[in-house]
């Protein structure tokens, strides 16, 4: 392992853009928030907060500023080591998906530098995800086990019995997609679906892949714990879920790792089956206007998908009820992953068929 | 077909260890500021674990139904399966029809156990 | 003492450290948690090694799956929550000897051999290598290995259903 290619320009740049990602990606949660109570309030015909600021604008600071100054309350009957744990791995798995997620084209500068709109490109990028999000279910089972609490513990058992069903639907469904683009890279993925339109026919994956598509949305709702499958926050069963004996911070962290967590999702899926910073005309753009467009135009269109996406997961949770034990888990293992094989056989076959 | 693989050098992990130390620091500075900034008024009663209301009754510890632990074998075995399918699906064009043969074959187990744990009844949840 | 270095020592002192933590505290639960704290430092580990593929695999299977596992199984004793007891001395005393003669026996191995760089090219651990060596059905291919793997898998899906499911058949 040789260190020696990074010098401290190399740090600082890489440093001032985690800083971005990071800070940008707490504060879309945290406006995230104000969105999902306005959402509710609009399919529900209320008004929503609208009394901190214009439109209740500030509404989300003032819960961050509330959530600070609380008491901190750990249960004498908890682990306190553990308790402690258990929101900080949530936030902190919630804070290193976006590592490897290209946010748009790399910039070249006039004198031939290129700066990458990337933390890391690394080449197993899908393999990255998928075991931070693997990780991420041990937040919610170490803040179950360490409340003591019965409400507690049922509900983190509920959440990691659905999270790892859902994680091998969710693995299978990516792999026609990575048999399609041959490459475990994210930039690489991304780049595959350039523009838009491409020898008469769509570059985007949903085009090629629409069933790996369904298979991996329905499984991001439920390793997200969102709505139709939040089974381990329901109010009417278990109080609070796992973070019923949470106080102050501990419980903001859990609040804003599921919404960054819901940003993040909306950011792979974008980048995996919509394009990612691709857009139609970017090729127009590049020749016409100026490649540094490209790229501001790219981060700005991959963000706008990124919130419909939001939106979408918003939506769903006011429309649907919640599924029933039995049939979440149903869905998962007995429908969802006999889908996603057909759809790598038939993929495979498909390709291996029509290839010269 | 040649599908060339990304160049990947140490270097490209390196910031990978930024963005997780500036994500540990961020986490303790919350937890600290939290910890510091909150009033801190306890009393026993407070600092009970939730009940609804009343008073607690036992453990909450206590043991859990095997189904879930039943989840978590098939899981462990499941992911192993589809971790084999990753190395595959990126260089299957050049595996041809042999290659593809061989995971219809892998993928025909796996079937065959997954039927048999179906049948067994190892995911009813209704008892 | 260059940058790697460190990252090296970083890496062992956390492995060794949970490790050591892992096997000395009493309470079951924050023994899975160290173990989780020093499977993740073996990931990274391979990581500084180069060796992406089974560094994922590592998080996915070990940290993500088995460690998930010891856990449920922590959630089906019956006290889970309760500090293990202290071991009688004489258990105690032999549990050092054995572990040390394991030790002994393991770091004898490693000094007696001389190890020597191969002359053969050596393949780049890449996953595009690996599966082309994985499922090749040429000289030096591992396809049989690999269904004979699945079929391992299948055996260990069968076991596990019959033992796990055996307990309410027999009280029904």
């Amino acid at each position: 392992m040789i260190l020696t290619a990074i010098t401290l320009g190399f740090i600082l740049e890489k440093v001032i853009l985690v800083s971005i990602i990071l800070g940008g990606s707490l504060g879309i949660a945290m406006y995230s928030t104000w969105a999902e109570r306005k959402v509710a309030a609009v399919m529900q015909d209320r008004r929503g907060p609208n009394r901190a600021g214009p439109f209740g604008l500030f509404q989300p600071l003032a819960d961050g500023l509330k959530l600070f100054m609380k008491e901190e309350i750990i249960p004498t009957l908890s682990n306190k080591f553990l308790f402690i744990l258990g929101p900080s791995l949530a936030m902190l798995m919630a804070c290193m998906t976006s590592a490897v997620i290209p946010w748009g084209p790399n910039i070249v500068h006039a004198d031939g530098s290129v700066f990458t709109l990337q933390v890391a490109d690394i080449n197993i990028g899908i393999l990255f995800i998928f075991g931070v999000v693997s990780l991420g279910v041990y937040g919610i089972m170490l803040g179950s086990w360490a409340s003591n609490n019965k409400y507690s513990l049922l509900s983190g058992l509920r959440a990691a019995a659905q999270a790892v069903s859902y994680e091998l639907a969710m693995g299978l469904s990516l792999i026609a997609l990575v048999m399609m683009s041959g490459s475990l890279s994210m930039r690489e993925i991304v780049e595959q679906q350039h523009g838009f339109w491409n020898n008469g026919y769509f570059t985007w994956n949903f085009f090629k892949q629409p069933l790996a598509f369904v298979i991996f949305i329905v499984c991001s709702f439920a390793e997200l714990n969102r709505a139709p499958f939040d089974l381990s926050e329901c109010e009417s069963e278990l109080v609070g879920g796992y973070h019923t004996e949470f106080s102050s911070m501990k419980l903001g962290f859990y609040l804003f790792a599921e919404y960054i967590n819901m940003f993040i999702t909306s950011i792979i899926l974008s980048s995996l089956f919509f394009g990612g910073y691709n857009y139609p005309g970017m090729d127009w753009v590049a020749l016409h206007v100026s490649p540094l467009f490209v790229s501001i135009i790219g981060v700005l269109v991959l963000l706008g998908k990124a919130v419909a996406f939001i939106l979408f997961f918003m939506f769903i949770r006011w429309t649907l009820p919640r599924f029933r034990y039995d049939q979440l888990m149903d869905l998962g293992w007995k429908s969802l992953i006999p889908l996603a094989l057909f759809n790598m056989l038939v993929t495979g076959a498909i390709i291996l068929a029509f290839q010269k | 077909m040649i599908l060339l693989e990304a160049f990947s050098t140490p270097v490209n992990y390196f910031p990978i260890l930024i963005q997780l130390v500036l994500a540990i620091g961020f986490v303790i500075v919350m937890m600290g500021a939290t910890h510091l900034l909150g009033p801190k008024r306890k009393t026993t009663d407070k600092l009970e674990n939730f009940e609804c209301g009343i008073e607690q009754e036992g453990n909450a510890r206590q043991p859990l139904a095997v189904k879930y632990f039943l989840v978590a074998i098939l899981f462990v075995l499941f992911d192993v399966e589809v971790i084999f399918f990753y190395p595959y699906a990126i260089n299957f064009r050049e595996l041809g029809w042999n290659g593809f043969i061989a995971v219809v074959m892998f993928v025909a187990f796996f079937i065959l156990g997954f039927t048999y744990i179906i049948k067994k009844g190892a995911l009813n949840w209704e008892d | 003492m260059n940058g790697a270095n460190i990252l090296f020592y970083l890496l062992a002192a956390m492995i060794l450290g949970s490790g050591l933590l892992a096997v000395t505290t009493r309470q079951l639960f924050r023994a899975a948690i160290y173990l989780l704290f020093s499977l993740i430092g073996m990931a990274g580990m391979y990581f500084w090694l180069q060796y992406e593929f089974i560094a994922a695999v590592q998080v996915v299977v070990y940290v993500g799956g088995i460690t998930v596992l010891i856990i449920f199984s922590i959630f089906l004793t019956q006290q889970a929550g309760e500090k293990m007891l202290v071991k009688k001395t004489g258990q105690q005393i032999f549990a050092a000897i054995a572990a040390f003669c394991g030790f002994a026996l393991v770091m004898v191995q490693i000094v007696q051999n001389n190890f020597t760089a191969t002359k053969n090219l050596s393949l780049s651990p890449s996953v595009t290598n690996i599966g082309n060596q994985m499922l090749g059905v040429d000289k030096g291919g591992y396809a049989l290995p690999f269904e004979v793997v699945s079929i391992l898998l299948l055996a260990a899906l069968i076991g596990s259903i019959v033992i796990a499911l055996r307990t309410p058949t027999q009280t029904s």
